[in-house]
């Protein structure tokens, strides 16, 4: 009896543990961007804010064209997200249900891509998007990345469940393959779809080697680029709340994105069983 | 079910119900539906392995057109040899690699196990928080964990100082700044290898759980006997997946280190990043790139082998 809740207590003990490590860097973030300069400097340092104050995220949109580059992340996270969903389904579905010669061979040279790490390429794509007068736009940051073999074995995976009847019935109405796939398709792998769409835009919001390496121009700059930025003000205590504030904002999206689809998106994950 | 959620592996495709014969249309409707991605697929992925090759084969700095190469034949590559700075980064690289790898293994399977089996409260909350560390864009939470390695007033320190712990460099010391950016990476990504092995755990069928118990094996004869063995393809895919994330890190080191200090930090991808765009040096780097390509094209290799063999 004893050794039973013993065991019911140290197991009690393990978990908050296990919530209290991933959760503290998140806290620490939040406590420390609510602080005043003063009580940054403080010795030792304070755990909660005294006088909690917004003052840090008012001064990241002075230091810094926040809210633009809050709208350029916006812009070309959207738009390659978007990409990837489209290109995505259709090539799942060619792979899923289609038959021709071949088709096993390039799909897995497809899915293959996705292990290939961007630091590998990055100088002849820097060269490719360069020559083709792009470096340093909008759509040179998105170009390289509208479609990926992630999104293409996700998709198959999911399609390939699709009952054939279905789609055989659909053909016997009359309905054109496009129509097939964005009226009976889609619609049944809406979970995949939320999965892959919560992936490439956490994916596109934190790219920060490839925009960092192609654009010059601060006005363009995503959210994260513009964040490291504030690196110089981070070797100073008294800033350290700008720098968090910043580091909260630039988080914000992803999380919201998150919550709203946990349930969805880990399922996915947890079936796809691959990291793009 | 057409697919195995083991690992993810789709069943082969051939396998698949096909009613209909393959009528002429639809290999147009093929063409059509995959041009998109294959185009991009194509000319930024492919197109580029081939070009880091034959760059890495030049002497050329990136800035200039492509007539502007000079052919060094094999001469990079027998550089990179020589070269103590890529030597020190792939030194930092592998143990970078092994030790995200030593600790993910037993953390996962710990978190995986403890989120799968008991019955009880606050699972949700752990994985919500394990994931949303995963959500959170790297360059901003490094940030984070740059204040909370902060010496003397940082958190961590202050934690410690409670206990009588002090003086650990962190990022500041050459000895413990890569064991640092280490324990970073692996804080942020377990959530995700996590619901990987809550995903391998799913697959073990009940009934050997109940075979195991009318035999009388406990919670820890049932763990290490039956539990771990049957995660064996799960975790060679964990690790798979850990070393393809782990051989490529670029933004943590760029924030919190820039290599330093003493070079401690200084692994391939920040390395190739720099010699590039800094030194416009793009032959070398693109023999430092294609490098890091075969080291992790060998490694996968290994690990689809080893995964093969638990089949």
């Amino acid at each position: 009896m004893i050794t039973r809740r013993l065991q019911r207590v140290s197991l009690r003990v393990t978990l908050a543990m296990v919530l209290l490590v991933p959760a503290f860097p998140l806290f620490w973030m939040l406590s420390s961007s609510l602080k005043s300069p003063q009580e940054l400097m403080r010795t030792p340092p304070t755990w909660l804010p005294s006088e909690p104050t917004l003052d840090a995220y008012r001064t990241v949109f002075d230091v810094l064209p926040f809210g633009r580059a809050f709208a350029n992340s916006l812009l070309v996270s959207g738009v390659a997200t978007l990409s990837v969903l489209v290109t995505s389904i259709l090539a799942g579905y060619v792979f899923a249900k289609y038959r021709f010669r071949g088709r096993d061979a390039l799909f897995w040279a497809m899915v293959a891509t996705m292990f290939l790490p961007p630091i590998v390429t990055l100088v002849p794509l820097y060269w490719l998007v360069s020559q083709l007068g792009l470096s340093d736009s909008y759509l040179g940051v998105m170009l390289p990345w509208l479609a990926n073999g992630f999104g293409i074995f996700l998709m198959r995976q999911f399609i390939a469940d699709v009952p054939d009847d279905l789609i055989d019935a659909a053909r016997l109405d009359g309905a054109g393959e496009l129509r097939i796939v964005t009226r009976v398709v889609a619609p049944l792998v809406l979970p995949a779809i939320v999965t892959l769409g919560v992936f490439a835009f956490v994916f596109y919001w934190n790219n920060f080697i490839w925009p960092l390496s192609i654009l010059q121009s601060t006005e363009k700059f995503p959210v994260v680029l513009m964040l490291s930025q504030l690196l110089s003000y981070s070797t100073s205590v008294q800033y350290q709340n700008v720098v968090m504030a910043g580091a909260a904002i630039a988080s914000i999206p992803t999380i919201v994105v998150f919550l709203l689809t946990q349930r969805v998106f880990v399922a996915g994950i947890a079936r796809s069983g691959v990291k793009g | 079910m057409t697919t195995d959620v083991h690992t993810g592996t789709p069943a082969a495709p051939g396998r698949t119900r096909r009613p209909a014969p393959a009528r002429p249309s639809e290999r147009r409707w093929a063409a059509i539906f995959l041009s998109p991605a294959m185009l991009v697929i194509g000319i930024f992925m492919v197109v580029p392995i081939l070009l880091t090759v034959w760059i890495s084969l030049h002497e050329w700095s990136m800035f200039t057109s492509l007539g502007d190469m000079t052919w060094r034949g094999l001469d990079n590559y027998a550089g990179l040899w020589s070269d103590a700075g890529f030597r020190n980064s792939l030194r930092n690289t592998v143990l970078y690699v092994l030790l995200v790898v030593v600790l993910t293994i037993p953390l996962s399977v710990l978190l995986g196990l403890l989120l799968y089996f008991p019955t009880m409260r606050g699972k949700a909350a752990i994985r919500t928080a394990l994931f949303a560390t995963y959500v959170v864009p790297t360059v901003a939470i490094a940030m984070v964990w740059g204040a909370l390695y902060a010496p003397t007033y940082g958190p961590f320190d202050q934690i410690l100082g409670a206990v009588g712990i002090t003086g650990i460099g962190w990022l500041s010391s050459p000895d413990t700044a890569l064991i640092s950016l280490v324990v970073f990476h692996v804080w942020q990504m377990i959530g995700y290898y996590t619901v990987l092995v809550v995903a391998g755990l799913t697959q073990i069928p009940g009934e050997l759980y109940e075979a195991a118990r009318v035999d009388g094996a406990g919670f820890w004869r049932q763990t290490t006997s039956l539990t771990l063995p049957m995660l064996g393809r799960t975790m060679t895919f964990v690790v798979l997946i850990a070393v393809v994330n782990a051989i490529q890190v670029f933004d943590p080191i760029y924030i919190l280190t820039q290599g330093g200090p003493a070079g401690s930090t200084e692994v391939l991808s920040f390395t190739i990043q720099r010699t590039a765009f800094e030194y416009g040096l793009a032959g070398q780097a693109s023999a430092m790139a294609f490098s890091l390509f075969l080291l992790m094209v060998a490694v996968g290799a290994a690990l689809m082998v080893a995964m093969r063999r638990r089949r």
